[in-house]
């Protein structure tokens, strides 16, 4: 006798499949694609002293190199950078940029065109990070960067700030999120009663008692005998 | 769908909501995209696995309970 697996167990074999050809993909990433920001930093070309540098209300952003070191900053609040570089870093500057990335994407850009292009700065960027701060929070990595005529990256610096949101408290994603755990820590508690309907559908019928062939010849009263001529024509029309 | 099937879709959600929740909370950094996607892909296999293990403990209880509770003889 030929077993047929229920739906629902070939459907979780294909996902478990899938889920681990997806971590098995992405364990494969070479170690240095994952590591590398998408902007890394770049001063390795400038001597010693001319290297470009920008401040973040007057704290250098060097200083906020990692997240744990993250500046603390309102999302609602405008933040003035200052993007100093001397004549002896032998750049020519006319866009300072700053970005702010969200899964790989950068979610908020800033540019100041400085014209003509300048050999040396400071130039003055004023920015909001966000006009949605009552949605989001959480710590996000910056870029700066000063970019030259030709569209080429001078210098870049990674640094990272921890955005509040403007009540203190949080911010609409993460009560957002916050329902969502509740709901679905509901669900999982009641998973059990979805074990009747597990069960019902994969329930073996009862077995029924063999079906004796009657001899031939004879005919049983419950099912009428076949007919051997033409099928019946049509109904009357 | 079964209970074990049941609990596992609710890990899966509750392990990509759990680390979505904790970049708001500033426990994690997805700023950038593969490591981002890394940790909601072990979030959902690690909330499946988990879910689908209390799902089936919670069927068997569960359907424990309603056997007792059918051979009891009603009084």
């Amino acid at each position: 006798m030929r077993f047929r697996r229920p739906r629902a167990k070939q459907a979780g074999l294909a996902a478990a499949v899938l889920a681990f050809a997806v971590v098995a993909l992405l364990l494969n990433v070479p170690a240095p694609a994952r590591a590398a920001p998408s902007v890394s930093s770049s001063t390795a070309n400038f001597v010693a002293g001319s290297t470009p540098y920008a401040t973040w209300n007057g704290v250098d952003i060097n200083t906020a190199s990692t997240a744990s070191s993250a500046l603390t900053i309102d999302l609602a609040q405008s933040a003035t950078l200052n993007y100093s570089w001397p004549t002896a870093a032998g750049i020519t500057i006319n866009d300072a940029r700053l970005q702010m990335f969200y899964f790989g994407f950068a979610v908020s850009t800033r540019d100041v065109t400085i014209t003509p292009a300048q050999r040396a700065g400071p130039v003055s960027l004023s920015w909001t990070p966000l006009s949605i701060s009552y949605v989001l929070e959480g710590v996000y990595r910056l870029t700066a960067s000063l970019i030259a005529p030709n569209g080429s990256t001078m210098w870049s610096e990674n640094f990272y700030v921890r955005g509040d949101a403007p009540l203190g408290f949080v911010a609409l994603l993460p009560i957002v999120l916050l329902v969502l755990v509740v709901y679905e820590l509901y669900g999982l508690v009641r998973s059990g009663r979805y074990a009747t309907i597990g069960r019902k559908s994969t329930a073996v019928p009862p077995a029924s008692p063999p079906t004796e062939t009657p001899p031939s010849g004879t005919q049983t009263s419950a099912e009428p005998p076949v007919e051997k001529g033409p099928p019946p024509s049509g109904g009357s029309p | 769908m079964s209970a074990a099937s049941h609990g596992a879709g609710c890990g899966v959600v509750l392990g990509i909501v759990v680390v979505i929740f904790l970049q708001q909370v500033s426990y994690l950094v997805l700023s950038d995209l593969v490591p981002t996607i890394e940790y909601l892909v072990i979030g959902a296999v690690v909330g499946g696995i988990l879910g689908a293990l209390v799902g089936w403990v919670l069927g068997r209880s569960y359907l424990a309970r309603q056997s007792i509770g059918e051979t009891t003889p009603a009084k």
